[in-house]
This record gives structure tokens, C-alpha cells and sequence, in this order.
């Protein structure tokens, strides 16, 4: 699943630590959030959307494998 | 809080069991180097830990840390992957390890690979029972 989170993040000035920091995860989980690496629980999904002020479809693009 | 009174206590249990294993042993009540080891290595993690529960209540920063790393969803995600490929290459080479014992008239070694790998198939079918009325 492809996401805007560093494109949003650089936007509004955050570092990978303090984003991190804020959702109570660690920053590598961030980095691999932003390389696609890991999909993250709806839970936190929300949580990130919520704190950048948008919905989740707006940050996190689905896409039908 | 991670490291809690429970886990310190803990801590101090092992540290004492060592102890006393040591003890034991020194006065050859136990007449057994294993005892020895063993009571070695059970002061040994105790006090390791012991340091790890003061420095994780003195330091704010460490502690905040520790706390992250053991409730960030991607570490449990790994562990649970970790543990799920653990098993995975266990019934593997187990598998190939009952083949190899098999070829060589290795008939023991066979029997006791082949009851692990049982074992671990029956573990995991009573697990999956569990976890499917569970969830």
C-alpha cells in the first residue's frame, strides 16, 4: 500500500523522530512506513491521519493486488 | 511500565537461585558442574536485568525508549513473523534432518526428529484450535 505520509510530513516540517515520537512508535517503523515496506494497523492509520488532519484515504492509497 | 515490581522481583529470585546454586555447589551438597553453570548464569541474567530495571526507572529517556520499542506495532509484527519463520525452518530442517538419519541407518536419531516434528504439528493445530475460538 502506497502512502503520502513523507510528502505530507516534509509539508508541514516534522521530523521521522518527532512524528514517531507523537504516534508512540519507533522511527524505523515511520521509515518503513514511508518506503512501503510495512502496512500499519487501521489503529494507527487513523492515528496518523488524524494528527496530519485528513482522512485515511487521503494519506494512505489503497490499491486491489 | 515494562519494568515493573514483579519483573524486579524476578530479577532478585534469579540472582538468589544462583546464589544458592553456587552455594550448594561450592559446599558439594550438588556434586555437579551443570549446578555450577547453571547458578552462574542465573545470577548472571539476574543482575543484567537488575541494571536494566534501575537504569529503565532512573532514565526517563531509556525508558521512554524501551516502552516504544515494546509496544511499536512493527516490532510486534516482527517478533510474531520472527517466531512464525522459527517454526517454519525448525519442521524444515527437521524434516531434512529425519532424511539425512534415514539414509544413514540412523534409526534413533530418525525416531526422535520425526516425534519433534509430531510435536510441533500437534502444538500448532492445538494453538490454531485455541486462537480460532478466540478470535
Amino acid at each position: 500500500m502506497k502512502n503520502r505520509i513523507e510528502e505530507i510530513r516534509n509539508e508541514k516540517g516534522i521530523r521521522q523522530e518527532d512524528l514517531a515520537r507523537l504516534m508512540g512508535v519507533s522511527r524505523q517503523t515511520i521509515s518503513s512506513l514511508e518506503n512501503g515496506r510495512y502496512n500499519p494497523s487501521i489503529l494507527l492509520a487513523h492515528k496518523i491521519a488524524q494528527y496530519f488532519g485528513m482522512t485515511i484515504e487521503e494519506v494512505f492509497i489503497f490499491e486491489e493486488e | 511500565m515494562y519494568y515493573n515490581n514483579k519483573r524486579l522481583a524476578l530479577n532478585i529470585f534469579w540472582i538468589v537461585l544462583g546464589a544458592v546454586l553456587t552455594v550448594l555447589t561450592i559446599t558439594e551438597v550438588l556434586d555437579s558442574s551443570v549446578y555450577s553453570g547453571m547458578g552462574g548464569a542465573f545470577m548472571a541474567v539476574g543482575a543484567l536485568q537488575l541494571i536494566r530495571t534501575v537504569k529503565y526507572r532512573k532514565d526517563s529517556e531509556y525508558r521512554e525508549k524501551v516502552d516504544t520499542e515494546i509496544s511499536d506495532e512493527r516490532n510486534r509484527f516482527l517478533r510474531m513473523k520472527s517466531w512464525s519463520w522459527a517454526g517454519y525452518f525448525t519442521i524444515l530442517i527437521e524434516g531434512i534432518g529425519v532424511i539425512v538419519a534415514m539414509v544413514l541407518g540412523e534409526r534413533t536419531i530418525q525416531l526422535i526428529l520425526s516425534y519433534s516434528v509430531c510435536l510441533i504439528l500437534v502444538v500448532y493445530w492445538v494453538a490454531y484450535i485455541i486462537l480460532s475460538r478466540k478470535y
